[in-house]
């Protein structure tokens, strides 16, 4: 399975009952407007981005790399009137990365802007591994 | 004059070990093709480097305004850094042992380090010593083995050139 697959059924697992479902879809945008900020309270996972870098270098080519894979995670919420849960929600989604194996970095940062009488939740996934 | 690149393919340079017997007495013995299976390559060296390091003795006389200084006898070895590779770690070579071993058992190693490729006429310095300070390491934000190894080296180093 790919991160991205995994990553989502994790999230999807640590989100059941809560007030906030999860998309398979895209963030796409649709008429200027990303989907997760035209279905709130609902989780999107970006495709993952990735990044190939040297670990250690050789002088004969034996070379270590290392793949950085990054994803990017969206909610949505009524910034006025914020699921009561929504705290519940963020550490749910960033405890996540821990259930994704194989990889020797998992981090994850959350960060929140609000526009309008929207909040929006960004999660930036950072996962990496040997080649 | 010119510079000794080491970056392109046939430039690397080139670490051969042989320890299945004592070469002592013919050095360039254990790198004729018929030793070919008991010798290897340490492969993903990451630096090298070679010391050649005579001690001094020095002295001030009275006749002097600067001290006066003889050289006395070298201390020789070589130094490197490499990713570790599971067949030349802990395997054996037809009868060389592999680097672990050949640290545990404190054996007698045929060493020839070639400057920049192994091709007719490139030039290499070889000789024999026992390896040492090997210091495996790993960490969590470098999950691959990497070790300190030296070439504590008995006598001198002899040059040559590739046939």
């Amino acid at each position: 399975m790919s991160l991205r697959t995994d990553l989502l059924a994790n999230v999807t697992t640590a989100l059941s009952g809560s007030s906030v479902s999860v998309s398979s879809e895209l963030p796409w945008s649709s008429g200027g407007t990303e989907l997760y900020r035209k279905n709130k309270k609902k989780f999107y996972l970006s495709e993952t981005d990735q990044d190939i870098t040297q670990l250690q270098s050789t002088l004969d080519t034996n070379d270590v790399f290392q793949t950085e894979n990054s994803l990017q995670g969206f909610i949505t919420v009524d910034a006025k009137n914020q699921p009561a849960d929504i705290q519940t929600v963020v550490s749910a989604v960033l405890n996540s990365r821990l259930s994704v194996s194989d990889y020797f970095v998992r981090e994850c940062e959350a960060s929140s802007e609000t526009e309008g009488d929207e909040i929006t939740y960004t999660f930036e996934y950072r996962f990496v591994n040997l080649i | 004059m010119a510079y000794i690149g080491v970056n392109a393919t046939a430039d690397f340079v080139t670490l051969k070990l042989n320890n299945s017997a004592d070469f002592s007495s013919n050095i360039a013995a254990a790198f004729v093709a018929g030793e070919s299976a008991n010798t290897y390559d340490v492969p993903s060296m990451q630096e090298i480097t070679v010391n050649a390091t005579p001690g001094i003795f020095r002295w001030k006389q009275l006749d002097s305004l600067s001290e006066q200084a003889i050289t006395t006898s070298s201390t020789n070895n070589i130094e490197l850094t490499v990713v570790l590779d599971d067949t030349t770690f802990y395997s054996n070579t037809g009868s060389s042992y592999g680097i672990l071993d050949s640290v545990n058992n404190k054996t007698k190693t045929a060493f020839r380090l070639y400057w920049a490729g192994e091709s007719s006429g490139d030039r290499y310095i070889e000789g024999e010593g026992y390896l040492s300070a090997l210091a495996p390491t790993v960490s969590p934000d470098s999950p691959v083995w990497t070790s300190p190894l030296t070439i504590e080296i008995v006598g001198d180093f002899t040059t040559g050139q590739e046939a």
